[in-house]
């Protein structure tokens, strides 16, 4: 037990004196056989009183501090600081709160506010006494980080990574690289391609030492914690030694008899079941795509490359992060939503945008050409009912591009936009702009009142009650019905359940703090980055992938990470493994371990957050929390019931 | 229901109208206008309906009239869609809609039209002088009988029909149901208008510009009533003879003013003339100083020797008789007041 105590008890100006007397308090606090020393201050935080502190700690070799003052939300970090500059152990400083607790809940009665900060403070010398000097926990970090996806942002994560000294496993679930943006030929605002972007970074990554590409494969098993994540990844054959000989792979696309609907062009299209998605994609080897391959032989013998004997890999690799960028999925709406899939001439924006692509100099949709497109905003977005609250960001700027690039590309385009207030924010207005100079006519309901698309013989009519024209209904026959469909995450998101990363109220993977922690998620050493966290654009999704990438780097940078040794500590004699603690742990981190031939809970020391939940649970009392012990509680517990 | 037709601000535009389709219906050149209420709330309503092309709204609608182009909702529009320009192009739409002759909208939408036209009445003009041997007894003669002719033939011919199609599309067709009795009550809401443009005081810019268009009608009228009715070319009254000369110094002064506002694009209404706008004001100018420089002419005893001056003069008159006021700018003076008068009665309808 300590005896050389150094107690500063504050005014806060008078935010705390004003009701409590503190003086009083330091009197009481002064009369504890541990204190040695007991001081008001009229702001403790002041540097004048920290530099006082820092003096008093060292010369009167202090064993303990403790400052009674505000939240330790707001001064905690400030008096370890100057505990630790003095050269006492910052955990051997224990922070009382006298302001929120004491002096401004009672107001009222500043007699009973005096008694409970005296109490307050008292505690805090209890714990204090009890404290021990602790270090954080060092753990070894592999500097390698698997990037998860190879979209915009993937990729760009990748090559930051790269070019700041990590090794770096960049794993695609598909046999090409790009993500959305591959599939998407003009872009907002810049008007690159998809194309040319992709391609941009796939040089860059390529090019990159550092950077190991794997295409068709997917992490199927994770274990350790940051720093020392192992990873399981399940690699997918190709079915490819090399691309076919000159010309010989168009033959073999010719050949092949089976023909599905093409994922790629959101099935406006087919493919057969050796396919690439477009002539140039990267990389430039094509697939065969084995749950549709009837293994008839019939490329092979037109493409002596094709070799049906490759199998499926597992690799083991060890990183210090995992960065996740595995992006979104359109929203695919509700069968009859705005007549989706019951209205012949009904698309969605990602199926128009592949449209656009293939109509040259006629827009023309099962063999009707096209002159009237009305677009329905927010489909799967904002919704009043269904779950989807959120506004999804990209839809509004890119259905206006994709009108304006229609009306740009064919003669006698007429474009009406029915939507729910137009979010074209920051440089992207001036396609707003431009689109209603151009003639697009922009209507506008409540979500209370979405507009109607009905058939009415033959045509295709929409109506909208619209706001802008005080409430008045009107109609527009349309060639072609675009229903705007927002993003959601992917459907099959299982490797945020594999690593545990939390989702957030609109099922997108979850940050820590949206301002603070924008790209780090609560499981130590895993980020996320793009789409994948909620709807972004493209630019968007960069800043998010630096982001991310410069975050996992700063983590394993080092070699060595420190972790805060305030966390659970299993007592073995007493533990019997019942796993209780186990189901309670919200991170995974405590494993049944064989030790000295008993099996019993060993806490993994970088994964433990020190949470707690665990304690309560243990029947045999067998679980401490480190700088919360039973001893320091209890101790605290008898100090505030105690009567002076 | 009403179905939208994207290619009505092309038809428009012929009219003059430009860059409406920029309109993002903030609403603020409706706050910003004066002679805007609850009742009729414009230009943006206007706006709108012509970006939506519904023409039958805007061929049932008043609000045009009531829009006397101060010009403060297109300096005030953040995005240059031109609400007053817009206004101004749907007062000569509709010019055109209640024409039963089509002819309106056909010298609206064409110079070249126009120009044809005017030429034409000219060589007319020409050809019948030259037919009478350019005896000025037999023009001055035929020109004072031409005068009386005109004002009566275009009235009932052109004028009455339209007036009465202008009632069909906005009182008529709407089923606007009006008590016989309040045509009776408001008739002197149509007089006041006509004579006083009072409604003009409301706009905030500036009471000048009332007052210039007040003394330019009661000038006009009243040289009118001079000419016609007191044969000033013809009188011997002292009191005719100066009243003339003062009434055509007043006409060719103002217009003379107009002109060089509208050449000098200083107010927001004279920033865009449409050919319309300077046909009307060059020739109102030329009419008053063809008929002062005529009767001068006549007092100085040279006119019979000089007889050119006063063809010029029976040829901007028949052009100003036989085009501008049944087809030109000339009619937005009577469809204004009518607009108000009906403007009323729907208010009476509705109480
Ligand atoms: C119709 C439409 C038009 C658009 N137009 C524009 C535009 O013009 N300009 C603009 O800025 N933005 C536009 N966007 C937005 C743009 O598509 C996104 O911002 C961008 O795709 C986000 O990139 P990403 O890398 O985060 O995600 P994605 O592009 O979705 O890429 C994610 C990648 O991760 C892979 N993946 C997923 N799960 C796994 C897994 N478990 N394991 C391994 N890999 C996995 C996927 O296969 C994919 O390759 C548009 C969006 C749509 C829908
Ligand atoms: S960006 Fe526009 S279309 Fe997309 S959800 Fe938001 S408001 Fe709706
Ligand atoms: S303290 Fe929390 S994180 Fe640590 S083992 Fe216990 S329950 Fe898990
Ligand atoms: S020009 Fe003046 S009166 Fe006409 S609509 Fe605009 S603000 Fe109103
Ligand atoms: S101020 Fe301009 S943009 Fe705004 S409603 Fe009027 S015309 Fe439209």
């Amino acid at each position: 037990m300590k005896k050389k105590i150094g107690v500063y008890v504050c005014h806060c100006g008078g935010n705390i004196s004003d009701y409590v007397d503190v003086e009083k308090v330091r009197e009481e606090i002064e009369k504890d056989e541990g204190v040695f020393l007991a001081k008001t201050t009229m702001f403790a935080c002041a540097d004048s009183n920290q530099k006082d502190m820092v003096t008093d700690i060292a010369e009167k070799q202090l064993d303990g501090a403790v400052v009674a003052s505000c939240s330790p939300k707001l001064h905690l970090l400030t008096f370890s600081a100057v505990a630790e500059r003095a050269g006492l152990n910052k955990y051997n400083y224990i922070h009382a709160n006298i302001r929120e607790q004491a002096s401004w809940a009672h107001s009222d009665d500043k007699v009973g506010a005096t008694e409970k900060a005296i109490q307050i403070v008292k505690a805090a010398v209890a714990k204090v006494k009890r404290s021990n000097a602790l270090e954080p926990i060092r753990v070894e970090a592999t500097n390698a980080v698997a990037v998860v996806g190879a979209g915009v942002a993937g990729l760009r994560s990748a090559i930051e990574l790269a070019e700041s000294g990590s090794q770096v496993y960049l794993i695609e679930r598909e046999f090409f690289v790009g993500g959305r943006v591959a599939q998407w030929d003009d872009l907002f605002v810049s008007n690159e391609t998809g194309k040319e972007l992709i391609t941009r970074l796939y040089d860059k990554a390529m090019n990159h030492k550092n950077i190991t590409l794997f295409t068709g494969a997917e992490i199927v098993e994770n274990s350790g914690s940051v720093g020392n994540i192992s990873l399981k990844v399940k690699v997918s054959p190709r079915h490819m030694k090399l691309n076919c000989d000159e010309g010989n792979l168009e033959k073999a696309i010719e050949v092949c008899p089976v023909e599905v609907p093409d994922k790629f062009n959101f099935n406006i299209t087919t493919r057969k079941a050796i396919y690439h998605n477009f002539p140039g994609e990267y990389p430039q080897l094509p697939v065969i795509d084995m749950e549709h391959c009837t293994r008839c032989g019939e490329c092979e013998k037109v493409c002596k490359n094709v070799d049906f004997s490759q199998q499926e890999e597992f690799l083991n690799i060890k990183v210090g992060s995992v960065l996740l960028a595995t992006g979104y999925d359109p929203y695919e709406p509700k069968n009859d939503e705005f007549g989706y899939k019951t209205i012949d001439n009904v698309v969605t924006l990602p199926q128009f945008k592949r449209l656009v692509h293939y109509c040259d100099d006629k827009l023309v949709y099962k063999g009707k050409e096209v002159k009237n497109i009305a677009y329905i905003y927010c489909v799967g977005s904002r919704q009043v009912d269904g779950e989807n609250k959120y506004c999804s960001r990209y839809c509004c700027t890119a259905t206006i591009h994709a009108a304006i690039t229609a009306k740009k590309k064919y003669k006698e385009i007429y474009n009406f936009h029915f939507n729910r207030g137009i979010r074209t924010y920051g440089k992207q207005e001036v396609l707003y702009d431009e689109s209603s100079r151009m003639g697009d006519i922009y209507l506008q309901s409540f979500e209370d009142h979405p507009p109607v698309v009905s058939k009415v013989g033959d045509k295709t009519m929409v109506t909208i009650k619209d706001i802008l024209t005080a409430d008045k209904t009107l109609e527009v026959e349309a060639d072609l019905v675009v229903l705007v469909t927002g993003m959601v995450p992917r459907q099959d998101n299982s490797i945020g359940s594999l690593l545990k990363v939390p989702k957030g109220r609109d099922n997108f993977f979850n940050e820590i703090h949206m301002k603070l922690r924008p790209v780090e998620t609560v499981i130590d050493g895993v980020t996320i980055a793009g789409a994948s966290q909620g709807p972004k654009n493209i630019m968007e999704s960069m800043n998010s992938s630096l982001a991310a990438a410069t975050k996992s780097f700063s983590l394993i940078a080092a070699g060595e990470l420190a972790l805060s040794p305030t966390i659970a500590k299993i007592d073995a004699d007493n533990c019997e493994w019942c796993g209780k603690c186990d189901d309670a742990c919200p991170f995974s981190a405590l494993t049944k371990t064989d030790v000295n031939g008993k099996q019993v809970a060993v806490v993994n020391e970088a994964v433990c957050k020190g949470c707690g939940m665990c304690m309560p649970v243990c029947p045999s009392n067998a679980i401490e929390l480190i700088g919360y012990t039973d001893d320091q509680i209890e101790s605290m517990i008898d100090a505030l019931v105690s009567t002076h | 229901m009403a179905r939208i037709n994207p290619k009505f601000t092309k038809e428009l535009q012929s009219y003059g109208a430009f860059d409406t389709n920029a309109c993002y219906n903030c609403g603020n050149c409706t706050a910003v206008c004066s002679l805007s209420d609850e009742d009729n709330s414009f230009p943006r309503k206007m706006v709108r309906y012509s970006v939506l092309g519904l023409e039958s709204e805007i061929e049932s609608s008043l609000e045009p009239w009531l829009c006397y182009y101060c010009g403060d909702c297109s300096a005030t529009c953040p995005r240059e869609a031109e609400p007053g320009e817009l206004m101004m192009s749907l007062r000569r739409y509709l010019t055109s809609k209640y024409d039963w002759t089509g002819l309106s909208g056909m010298l609206y939408k064409s110079l070249t039209t126009s120009i044809i036209a005017f030429v034409l009445l000219a060589i007319g003009v020409i050809w019948f002088a030259a037919e009478q041997n350019f005896m000025p007894e037999h023009l001055l003669h035929y020109g004072h009988y031409f005068e009386m002719l005109a004002i009566g033939g275009v009235f009932l011919v052109i004028l009455l029909p339209n007036l009465f199609r202008m009632w069909n599309m906005v009182i008529r067709k709407p089923k606007v149901k009006v008590p016989i009795s309040a045509y009776f009550k408001s008739f002197s809401e149509l007089i006041v208008h006509m004579f006083t443009q009072k409604r003009t005081l409301g706009c905030d810019d500036s009471q000048t510009r009332w007052f210039e268009h007040l003394i330019l009608v009661i000038g006009y009228l009243s040289l009118l009533f001079t000419t016609v009715f007191l044969d000033w070319f013809a009188t011997d009254s002292s009191f005719v003879l100066i009243l003339g000369y003062v009434e055509s110094v007043i006409i060719f002064s103002v217009t003379f003013i107009f002109m060089i506002g509208r050449v000098n694009k200083k107010t927001q209404q004279s920033k865009n003339s449409h050919p319309s706008d300077w046909f009307f004001v060059i020739w109102l100018f030329l009419m008053g100083l063809s008929a002062f420089v005529v009767r001068l002419f006549i007092d100085l005893d040279i006119l019979e020797t000089n007889i050119w001056m006063y063809l010029i003069h029976l040829t901007v008159l028949v052009q100003w008789a036989l085009i501008i006021v049944p087809f030109g700018k000339w009619t937005h003076f009577l469809y204004r007041s009518f607009a108000m008068y009906f403007e009323k009665l729907k208010s009476l309808s509705a109480s």
